[in-house]
């Protein structure tokens, strides 16, 4: 009977209830847009930094990661290569070795760090395939090609098809020096990388280190990238004595910090928004009931028991509240989409930035968590029945006829 | 009569010390003379034991003094013709696998040279001991004299100390150990198999260990050498690097 | 003059509605000043922070030192700094010199970059030598005293105290060394820093080049930031004609924090923008509902003889006097919580490590507003226009209807 009258009352009162459930629908989808927009831009960051050159999960030797020693190799484990295939949440692996030397295109010389890859296999984990302005990537794992950052090759002043030598210390002893031909070259808007990172053919990079069949390091990618932590022990079960998983949180501790501090903003300005919105919330359906009091003066009057309008109330403002956060979340979700479909670009404005060993590209972008939609849709909630709280409270206190004469 | 003890004393102090230091210094400089010679060609073997490799080469090297220094691997076969040049401070290493001539930059300074216990700072710096440090006798026996060099304060040298040991009578070369500022000893280098050789009395085997992984070491054989050749600065020259 | 006071008794007359609608608004206006003042003052910190370790407010190079950082473009100081210096409005001139090279200790060798300053000017500047003792501090310029590095020490397996070599490359190829002494240890917690800056007095740097004047880099600390393009041609006409050298803003000569900057701004912007929109519509619809409640009210205004028009003024009035009162308490509340937040600020500590960094600059874990009166004023005069804008449409709905009919209203 109650949720009949309550229905009935918000429907009798179509601009009130309109009112109020605008603001409710606006506040809740800017709400959703808003912190979709910044997942976006967290996943960005983690993307850009781990897809760049890291991925999310490293097995190496142990202690290889402190002195990149060159000796702390290890040879390809075919069992780990199955069960990284066979494993649903890895979504790409990429076996590597590591060599840092001289890269030198005639007069010029400077100090590089080679990544001998499988192409095929490193595009599962690392995006630089992606970021070339000029040339090609590796075509295959036995050639003498190279695709170097941006920075270094300005320096040595070469693009594709022009020759690089490269000098290292190789594993013997003996001074490992070879010819390549620049195939590509990347951007990443990382200066680091930029200037310093070349990759070539593993096998290319075998034989000039004379460390042939060595491996250095598996990057490994996995679907849900701020959860690497928890696959770590997972994968360190499998591997051999001597071996060792490090997530990304370990590998840029600096990444780690600015997304905690990142965290830390998010969650001032969701707060703020929260409480923006809330408070809207709150006062238009706050409103909206004290300016009924009369109303329910009548109605008491009319024999309606004191627990029976508060309940009458609350049943109003929950049902608003559920109208409004079904629209809201609609909303919501239609901008977010509309977000992450087409987003803010600010290339023209802004170039890509390094962030805390990572870069990103300057655009604004929605992704979607359902824990976005799921928080606001139970504020939205809480807050409306709270607002409805207090003034059934009052209004069920009130005598019929003081009620009455209100205003 | 303790006055007299006391004057001798003070005497011994303030003029024999200087006068020792500087006659140190001369012993050593004639020392390191002896076997840098003002100009000579060499064939030598060098021998490799490190934590990841054992390796033999055979190179032949060139001299003029102590700033010109060309060195070309004749063994193995897999690297022969691989040279490094030295003229003052700088280094050059030809590669004819890629036919380059690099030049050695300062952030590969500190690498092994030829995968050696020698680093290119090594080849740089050498042979300047008796300009950078100051001497002092600790021993004097029959057989040998044994010399603390220590940097001057502004040297531009790594070491803490070196202890030089001057074999006796013939005046050559014991062994050479170098010190951290702790005083923990770093390296040792031992010279032996001393032979008389056109005129001058050398040792032609060299032996670095390193004291921390002591069964680590590179040991340096000469072969043959001739002193004084006729050879001049022109000969240290990129395109002789090449050849 | 009589509308006015019949609304300012209106206001009042239904006191409970008037002070929803004044918190409602005020609170909102309170979020979105603190807010903004938060983020204004983090952005001046981050700036700060960024042109005091790195280019200064405004930066002299050679050529294009800033985006090449060819070690070849050095430059004879000539006195500049002091010039310099010595304008009104300059708080320090910073010379540098930055040579990469390898730092040797008898054990171990690691590539650095020797970074050559004037440490009685740098001192109180830069943020990278704020936890460095004074005795720990390099004493002169052509010393041989050197801060390093944390990571760096380490892997020197070094001591404060020891001495190690640095080589680097000298004037025309041939290497150059140079001895120093450990005097202090930075620990920036960036990674780079700790394991490859070597700061030492910057004439014994420079020397390495075989001129001791030799700078690459003078960084200009403005006691304003916003005055940078007030500088730029004052110092420019102080430069010696016919040289390469140019004067750049910070913007320009550090690309990578201005865009971290500014993309911090943008997506701030975006959030800003979509809590003002909540605002907004917060604040019409307290003020429609507030006016819509009341038609019966307005049918008996109407019904004893007063003139639509008055009727419309009267609505306008109120919501304007409802707006001003809640611009005032929006106003006190903002300035409250700026003050707190610029005194006390957020402290970020117990989520991160000591220092932070963005951009390639550290910056100060403690978040800490600072005031901007301009957006302030504006965001007032913003709730101010919204409030009479939104009392528009009901005003003219209330003069248009029909007192019969508005009485029957509830």
């Amino acid at each position: 009977m109650l949720l009949r009258l309550a229905s009935r009352n918000l429907w009798r009162n179509k601009r009130r209830t309109l009112l109020t459930l605008s603001a409710m629908v606006v506040s809740l989808a800017l709400l959703t847009l808003s912190l979709g927009v910044f997942s976006g831009m967290l996943v960005d960051i983690l993307a850009s930094t781990t897809g760049q050159y890291h991925g999310h999960l490293v097995v190496t030797a142990e202690g290889y990661l402190d002195d990149r020693d060159m000796y702390r190799s290890f040879a390809p484990d075919p069992q780990l290569r199955q069960r990284l295939e066979a494993d649903a949440s890895v979504t790409g692996f990429s076996e590597r070795l590591r060599g840092f030397g001289l890269i030198s295109h005639r007069e010029s010389s400077y100090p590089a760090e080679l990544l001998g890859i499988h192409p095929e296999m490193e595009q599962t984990v690392t995006s630089l395939h992606r970021q070339l302005v000029e040339g090609d990537y590796l075509a295959d794992s036995n050639g003498a090609g190279a695709v170097l950052g941006s920075g270094l090759a300005r320096k040595l002043d070469v693009r594709p098809g022009d020759e690089l030598v490269f000098v290292t210390q190789a594993a013997d002893g003996s001074i490992g020096n070879d010819l390549l031909t620049v195939r590509g070259i990347f951007r990443t808007g990382h200066t680091g990388h930029d200037n310093s990172l070349v990759l070539v053919p593993q096998q290319w990079l075998q034989r000039v280190m004379a460390l042939g069949g060595a491996l250095h390091e598996i990057a490994v990618a996995v679907d849900e990238p701020l959860r690497a932590a928890e696959y770590r022990p997972r994968l360190a079960e499998h591997l051999a004595n001597g071996m060792a998983v490090t997530g990304w949180g370990d590998l840029l501790p600096e990444m780690r910090e600015a997304i905690a501090s990142f965290d830390v903003s998010r969650l001032i300005f969701v707060c703020i928004l929260y409480i923006a919105t809330g408070l809207g919330i709150l006062n238009t359906v706050f409103m909206s009931v004290m300016e009924r009091t009369r109303e329910f003066g009548i109605l008491m009057a009319l024999g309606l028991r004191p627990a029976q309008v508060r309940r009458l109330v609350l049943l109003e403002s929950f049902l608003l509240g559920a109208l409004g956060t079904l629209l809201g979340l609609a909303c919501g979700l239609g901008l977010n989409y509309w977000m992450s479909r087409v987003g803010i670009d600010l290339s023209s404005w802004i170039t890509p930035v390094t962030y805390a060993g990572g870069t990103i590209q300057p655009r604004l972008k929605a992704i979607f968590e359902a824990r976005n939609f799921i928080d606001p849709a139970w504020l939205l909630l809480v807050v409306s029945l709270l607002a409805g709280f207090f003034p059934a409270r009052r209004a069920a206190k009130l005598q019929p006829v003081e009620a009455i004469r209100e205003e | 009569m303790s006055k007299r003890i006391f004057l001798l004393v003070l005497s011994v102090v303030f003029m024999a010390q200087p006068a020792l230091s500087a006659d140190l210094q001369k012993l050593v400089r004639k020392v390191e003379e002896q076997y840098m010679g003002l100009s000579s060609k060499s064939r030598m073997a060098m021998s490799i034991r490190s934590e990841h490799w054992e390796r033999s080469l055979v190179m032949d090297a060139w001299s003029l003094g102590r700033d010109h220094f060309l060195v070309r691997i004749v063994e193995p076969a897999k690297e022969r013709d691989v040279a490094t040049l030295k003229v003052d401070n700088e280094v050059w290493n030809y590669l004819p696998k890629v036919d380059r001539v690099i030049k050695v930059p300062p952030s590969m300074m500190g690498g092994a040279w030829m995968g050696s216990h020698i680093t290119n700072d090594d080849l740089v710096k050498a042979n300047k001991i008796d300009e950078d440090y100051t001497f002092a006798l600790l021993e004097e026996t029959k057989e040998r004299y044994l010399i603390e060099c220590v940097p001057k304060p502004d040297a531009v040298v790594v070491w803490g100390k070196i202890v030089y040991e001057i074999l006796r009578p013939l005046e050559v070369p014991g062994t050479v150990s170098y010190y951290d500022e702790e005083m923990v000893k770093v390296r040792d280098m031992v010279f032996d198999e001393v032979r008389k050789i056109d005129g001058r009395t050398i040792p032609l085997r060299m032996t670095i260990r390193p004291v921390d992984e002591p069964q680590e070491s590179t040991v340096i054989r000469y072969s043959d050498i001739d002193f004084d050749i006729r050879i001049d600065k022109s000969f240290f020259s990129l395109r002789n690097l090449k050849r | 003059m009589e509308t006015v006071n019949l609304a300012w008794r209106n206001i009042w007359r239904s006191r409970r509605r008037t002070v929803i609608t004044v918190i409602a608004i005020s609170f909102s206006l309170m979020l979105v000043q603190a807010f903004h003042n938060l983020a204004f003052g983090v952005y001046a910190q981050m700036v700060d922070s960024g042109v005091r370790s790195g280019s200064g407010h405004i930066a002299v190079y050679r050529g294009d030192y800033a985006a090449s950082r060819d070690d070849r473009l050095f430059w004879p100081e000539g006195g500049l700094q002091e010039q310099v210096a010595a304008l009104a409005g300059v708080k320090a001139a910073l010379p540098r010199i930055y040579l990469p090279g390898l730092a040797q200790s008898s054990r171990e060798s690691r590539g650095i970059l020797l970074t050559g300053i004037d440490p009685a000017a740098e001192n109180d500047i830069n943020p990278l030598l704020k936890k460095i003792d004074a005795p720990a501090m390099i004493r002169s310029l052509d010393g041989r005293d050197a801060l390093v590095g944390s990571r760096l020490l380490r892997e020197l397996k070094l001591n404060v105290g020891n001495k190690f070599v640095v080589t680097a490359q000298g004037p025309h190829g041939e290497l150059v060394s140079e001895l120093f002494r450990i005097r202090g240890v930075i620990e920036s917690k960036i990674r780079e820093v700790d394991s490859s800056l070597v700061m030492v007095g910057r004439e014994r740097a420079a020397a390495m080049t075989g001129d001791a004047g030799a700078i690459h880099e003078l960084a200009i600390i403005l006691d304003r930031p916003d005055r940078e393009d007030a500088y730029i041609p004052v110092i420019n006409e102080m430069l010696p004609g016919g040289s390469e050298l140019a004067v750049v803003s910070w913007e320009a000569a550090m690309p990578n924090l201005a865009n971290a900057i500014k993309l911090d701004y943008a997506s701030q912007k975006f959030i800003f923008l979509i809590i003002v929109m909540i605002v907004t519509i917060g604040v019409v619809n307290t003020l429609l509902m507030s006016v819509m409640e009341r038609i019966r009210e307005f049918g008996v205004i109407l019904a004893v003889g007063a003139s639509p028009g008055r009727l419309r003024k009267m609505v306008m009035a109120e919501a304007f006097m409802i707006g001003l009162i809640a611009m005032i308490f929006g106003n006190i509340l903002g300035c409250l919580a700026t003050w707190y937040l610029a005194e006390v600020g957020i402290d970020l500590r117990d989520f991160v490590s000591d220092s932070m960094e963005v951009g390639g600059v550290i910056f100060d874990p403690v978040l800490r507003a600072a005031w901007d009166f301009g957006y302030m004023g504006q965001m007032s005069l913003y709730v101010l226009v919204l409030s009479l804008v939104a009392s528009i449409y009901p005003a003219a709905k209330a003069a248009r209807i029909e007192p019969a009919r508005a009485m029957r209203h509830h």
